[in-house]
């Protein structure tokens, strides 16, 4: 048995401490889970054991043996492995040439030795009870077989640690239990295995033992037959206030935007809501709840396969499109903002423009300077720090880039805002302004739905929130009733 | 002062790499003047822009196209297709319908700019409803089109049958011996027309979106599409022009003219600092290659150096334009 050890492991940021004296130890031919909400420190903690950064105090151990990385070549070196949640197959090779890409068997020193590759990874995918054809192409593969070849390409290097960051995030739910098979015949190896995941009601079903971490702080570690959902999410979030939107902000009644029966397949079914103006809706789910593709059906940019959507009393046609559900007074601000929200290599004052262009026109002829004139404003209003408007939106911290791709969509005076994630990946001061902007908007009477998987900041925001989960909404909160606990078992689906 | 001086040694050193390929210009044109006393005269000039206009023209669409993030390869068909189009229907409409040959040809440059619009839209729409790479699509019509034009010629050349006045699109001069080519004209004010509507109109501004990120530009409710098409129409009308041009020059509709073309054209693109990646570029970087290409092969043919050459030192040029655009994208990011 083999053992990892952390002890009094520190991480500092400018500004933030990440990781706060932790000390914990994982053990060999168990599956260890680790917890904790969006900023709680797991992944800082994953990231030092696999060398991706150094800590500023503390100390490592593999078996008693003190470990330090400069680099995560080196990690793996020593024998430590992570699968991250994105994938890193090449699509169009087969299983085996992805197992031992770039060190394929060779003959004579420079000849793929195909017979011994094919023979090899089966050897490898039957010690995991994986039922996967090597010679098969990997764009051919269902979800959890691709996760599995993840998985056996790190075993493949006979790794002592493997962490898996959210293995299951991407898989449907029959998907799930295939893999979990899979990570019950691999505890039969000497390895040791970290789980991390956002999934609780996953956790009881294939961890030993759960660690949770809150705000860089070892909560604690437990086996998981000595803890319930409950427990769990009690040491996940403690006990805490939340703050809540403005009081003077106060929906109307008559529906600005209804959405009736709204289906696409595999993705969201039967989703029927109101937003009424000045209304800020929050909608919690997980990543993979349909939240995002819900989002952009509403928006024209993805098609939907039945129901209806009716703004300001008018209906939509059912072949729609962003343009025309801009000319309906709908924005939004996607997921992703540097591969779909922004253009990266242009200018601050041209990504302010581009929703707006057909606003700021004379006829065939863009309007220079109404269009400086907005895309000034915006700078303004939204206190977008730039160093020159000129400059590529590239050169902009995340937040500021975010307040960019909200400018642009205000730039085209919209009724309703839809905001997806808008505070991914950016510092609280230019949350908390992403917040003050949606209620500077609502004020004016603009409906926001607001979709989050940071629920504290649901809500704080938000007049209702929709809980979706598995493509459906399954619930709706008054923030002022709830707290995050709550919500979070509701997203989930365990029960609180 | 000894920051400052620095500060404007870095200012003046960023100005130079920004415009790396008109400093080199310059230098080539100063050279080639002390030279050849024949090379910085009038009637030569003339004679470049002359030389230039016809893949001059179809580089401002083509700079369109780039933009955009797509290709147009067929152009060099569709300069055939349009010359034998104009001199069949000079040749046979006036039996047919009874008409005069002036009526026959402008029915027939009608023809070829219809045949372009459609073009434009077929490729946008291939590539963007169905998703076909542009370079497919278009290496589609190139071959297409060189087979309309050879069957619509019976695979010979069909000579002399222009009117008087649609020659002199191709060899005309405005007012006497040293005055301006008609071919140079057409250039100049196709300069202004695509300068303008690429920098001044909302399409001209789309192009750029679409070209920058096509997914930012179709959540910005910008259509993607109609840009698209006009960028690929534009850059057929733009070849058509330049099939009449060249038809008009040698009095003849050939299914040969044009080949290859597109080499040219998409050099002096990128030699102007349009990128291939899509969202960079200017018309007026276009007109800067154009000159450019111009001034290497006029220079060097009076140089009396080989052809071949000449291929050899465009070669060296486009590189180090494409090396710096490259280098200060990469220092900007």
């Amino acid at each position: 048995m083999s053992v990892l050890k952390a002890e009094n492991l520190t991480k500092d940021y400018p500004g933030t401490r990440a990781l706060d004296k932790v000390t914990v130890s994982f053990e060999s031919g168990r599956v260890n889970a680790l917890l904790g909400k969006n900023g709680s420190g797991k992944s800082t903690l994953v990231k030092c054991f696999a060398g991706a950064i150094q800590p500023t105090s503390g100390a490592m151990f593999l078996d008693d043996e003190p470990i330090s990385f400069s680099s995560p070549a080196e990690a793996n070196q020593k024998g430590i492995a992570v699968v991250y949640q994105e994938m890193s197959l090449v699509p169009s090779l087969t299983v085996t040439e992805n197992i031992f890409l770039g060190r394929m068997p060779k003959k004579g020193g420079r000849i793929v030795d195909w017979q011994a590759a094919h023979k090899e990874a089966k050897a490898l995918l039957d010690t995991m009870d994986a039922d996967i054809d090597p010679h098969q192409i990997v764009s051919r593969l269902s979800m959890w077989q691709c996760q599995v070849v993840e998985i056996t390409k790190a075993m493949s290097h006979k790794p002592r640690v493997l962490m898996l960051d959210e293995p299951t995030s991407a898989l449907a739910a029959h998907e799930v239990n295939q893999m979990f098979e899979v990570l019950r015949a691999l505890k039969r190896q000497d390895v040791i295995i970290i789980y991390i995941s956002h999934k609780l009601h996953e956790i009881p079903e294939i961890a030993d033992t759960v660690s949770v971490l809150r705000d860089g702080v070892l909560i604690g570690k437990e086996d998981m037959k000595d803890v319930t959902a409950s427990d769990i999410l009690g040491m996940m979030f403690g006990e805490m206030q939340h703050k809540t939107r403005p009081a003077d902000i106060l929906p109307g009644d008559t529906p600005l935007l209804s959405v009736r029966g709204l289906s696409r397949e595999g993705l969201f079914e039967d989703i029927s809501f109101d937003l009424m103006p000045s209304e800020v809706l929050g909608i919690a789910g997980m990543l993979g709840s349909g939240r995002t593709e819900l989002l952009k059906s509403i928006f024209g940019a993805d098609p939907y396969d039945a129901g209806s959507i009716v703004v300001n009393g008018q209906e939509a046609k059912r072949k729609s499109s962003p343009i025309a559900m801009k000319k309906m007074g709908l924005g939004l601000t996607p997921e992703d903002r540097k591969q779909e929200g922004l253009i990266l290599i242009h200018s601050i004052r041209d990504n302010l423009c581009y929703a707006s262009i057909d606003k700021a026109r004379k006829g065939w002829l863009e309007n220079k300077k109404q269009r400086m004139e907005i895309a000034d404003s915006q700078v303004k209003n939204l206190e977008i720090q730039v160093p020159n408007i000129r400059a590529s939106v590239n050169s902009l911290s995340g937040g500021n880039q975010q307040k960019v791709v909200v400018g642009n969509w205000l730039n085209t005076q919209p009724a309703i805002m839809l905001y997806d994630e808008p505070t991914r990946g950016i510092d609280v001061a230019a949350k908390q302004q992403i917040f003050e902007i949606m209620w500077q908007q609502a004020r004016r009477g603009v409906s926001t739905i607001f979709v989050s998987s940071e629920l504290e900041e649901l809500l704080e925001t938000c007049h209702r929130i929709l809980v979706m989960r598995q493509g459906r909404i399954t619930g709706e909160v008054d923030p002022a009733a709830t707290n995050v606990k709550e919500l979070y078992a509701m997203c989930m689906g365990g029960e609180a | 002062m000894n920051r400052f001086g620095q500060l404007n040694r870095k200012k003046a050193l960023d100005f130079l790499f920004d415009h790396v390929v008109e400093v080199i210009l310059i230098i080539l044109i100063l050279a080639m003047g002390n030279i050849s006393s024949t090379f910085n005269t009038t009637a030569n000039w003339l004679n470049i822009f002359r030389n230039m206009s016809m893949k001059g023209l179809i580089a401002f669409g083509m700079t369109m196209v780039i933009i955009s993030g797509q290709i147009d390869l067929s152009i060099g068909s569709t300069v055939a297709l349009s010359g034998v189009i104009v001199a069949r229907a000079c040749r046979d409409l006036p039996e047919i319908m009874g008409i005069s040959v002036s009526l026959a040809c402008v029915l027939g440059m009608l023809m070829a700019f219809m045949i372009a619009i459609l073009m434009g839209v077929i490729h946008g729409y291939a590539q963007h409803k169905f998703r076909m790479p542009a370079f497919i699509v278009t290496l589609a019509s190139q071959n297409l089109l060189y087979g309309l034009a050879g069957i619509l010629s019976n695979g010979f050349p069909i000579a002399n049958t222009f009117p008087d006045w649609f020659s002199r699109i191709g060899v005309g001069k405005i007012s006497g011996t040293n005055g301006l080519p008609i071919p140079a004209l057409i250039l100049f004010i196709f300069f202004l027309i695509m300068l303008f509507v690429l920098k001044f109109t909302t399409t001209g501004r789309s192009m750029y979106a679409i070209g920058g990120n096509p997914e930012s530009a179709r959540l910005s409710g910008i259509n993607v599409l109609k840009t698209k098409i006009f960028a690929f129409s534009a850059v057929q009308v733009m070849s058509v022009m330049a099939g009449f041009i060249n038809s008009a020059q040698v009095l003849s509709g050939s299914y040969s003219f044009g080949r290859g073309w597109e080499t040219d054209v998409i050099t002096a693109v990128v030699i102007g600092g349009t990128s291939m990646a899509g969202g960079i570029g200017t018309m007026w970087g276009t007109m800067v290659g154009i000159i450019f290409l111009g001034v290497i092969i006029n220079g060097m043919t009076i140089l009396n150096v080989s052809v071949y050459a000449q291929y050899v030192v465009r070669a060296i040029f486009m590189s180090i334009a494409v090396l710096v655009a490259t280098y200060r994208a990469k220092k900007k990011a």
